[in-house]
């Protein structure tokens, strides 16, 4: 039916499955409802913890590599971060979220995580 | 009755091609100033998305592409009746000009590239594990930024290899092209996902570039498709200062309008 356009690969599935992966990331649409309301806000609120909770880690994983901390100061910061994503699994288990579910499709932008 | 766009087109005369759209209805052109947005008149919204109706819907586009620089239109795009399209071809004329102007005797080819993520997330960790080790470990907490950090050597080496990669691609396929659009790593394994606008006298280079890229390293998986409609170059301001002229006019300004928009002298 399609007059000039081709698509040409040795690997047909490969393809079809990697772009699947890629669009099913995230929801197209928010399911908000009265019964998922809670965990709907859950979900928004814990994103955006999770965000600044992996910028923290990031930071201070370039500070590692920089060399900039001491024994002491990655103690601390090891003990904070480990606090912090313990707790961050409490809270996803208690709203029954997963890891994949916390994210946000910012349009153009991308994907916030 | 609702009509279904195809696309809008650099021309306000009527198509002299007999070409059939979804159901089997006539293409035609509804002009506006200079340029027309090609519809087919349906009864109800369609509503199931099924191959034979996408590529049906791509057909006409390529049909029209054959004698017109065509703005592609998303599947499924239906507007209201005639005033509705008049109304919004009035609000994006300047859009619809600029774009078409971008791209006349052009067209879009789509790059997709999957690399196997696995083995190079090994390779990168045999690699490290010959490398220096910045933490002792110890407590529960040295321990966990040990193995944070492990992870965070892991992946900053995965997209320094990644980046390698499509920038040697791109420059390749970047000398065929007047302008791109790359996406890295949208999954682990696809590597990148790259559409490029290709003037219509170069494809065959292009095509040819991608032969000598296919060639290149192995374990890399490629999928080339194209020519298509320029569906992922089309540029819409959000709010078109046309829109707010045009709230003024009245319904017999539409002569006034055109010429106003294509520059022709005020009345």
């Amino acid at each position: 039916m399609i007059a000039n356009a081709i698509v040409e690969t040795d690997s047909p599935e490969e393809f079809i499955k990697e772009i699947e992966k890629a669009q099913n990331a995230l929801p197209k649409k928010i399911n908000a409802n009265p019964k998922t309301v809670e965990k709907g806000l859950a979900k928004l609120v814990l994103t955006l913890i999770e965000l600044i909770r992996k910028l923290l880690e990031k930071q201070a994983m370039r500070r590692v590599e920089a060399g900039s901390l001491s024994d002491e100061e990655i103690e601390r910061v090891g003990e904070t971060l480990m606090k912090l994503e313990n707790k961050m699994e409490e809270l996803k288990e208690i709203f029954g979220l997963k890891d994949e579910e916390l994210n946000l499709n910012l349009g153009p932008l991308g994907d916030l995580l | 009755m609702k009509l279904y766009l195809y696309g809008i087109i650099d021309s306000s005369d009527q198509i002299k091609k007999s070409i059939y759209g979804l159901e089997g209805s006539g293409v035609y052109n509804v002009p506006f100033c200079d340029i027309g947005a090609v519809v087919t008149e349906i009864e109800k919204p369609i509503q199931d998305v099924t191959e034979d109706a996408v590529l049906g819907h791509e057909a006409v586009v390529e049909e029209l592409m054959a004698n017109f620089t065509v703005l592609p239109v998303r599947f499924q795009t239906i507007i209201d009746g005639r005033d509705s399209l008049l109304s919004m071809m009035q609000s994006y004329y300047r859009d619809f000009k600029g774009n078409l102007e971008r791209f006349r005797n052009k067209c879009e080819f789509g790059i997709k590239v999957i690399w196997p993520a696995n083995k190079v997330k090994e390779s990168i960790i045999k690699a490290l594990k010959k490398g220096e080790q910045r933490i002792i470990d110890g407590s529960p907490s040295k321990r966990f930024i040990k193995k944070k950090f492990e992870g965070y050597k892991i992946d900053k080496e995965f997209e320094a290899k990644a980046d390698k990669f499509i920038k040697v691609m791109d420059i390749f396929f970047s000398k065929f092209a007047v302008e791109k659009k790359t996406k890295k790593l949208k999954t682990k394994n696809l590597l990148l996902d790259a559409v490029y606008l290709v003037e219509k006298d170069r494809e065959n280079d292009f095509r040819e570039a991608f032969g000598h890229i296919k060639s290149g390293p192995l374990g890399l998986k490629y999928l080339f498709s194209g020519p298509w409609p320029p569906y992922n170059f089309v540029v819409l301001s959000k709010k078109p200062d046309l829109l707010r002229d045009s709230e003024q006019a009245d319904l017999f300004g539409e002569v006034t309008q055109c010429q106003a928009l294509v520059g022709v002298g005020s009345i």
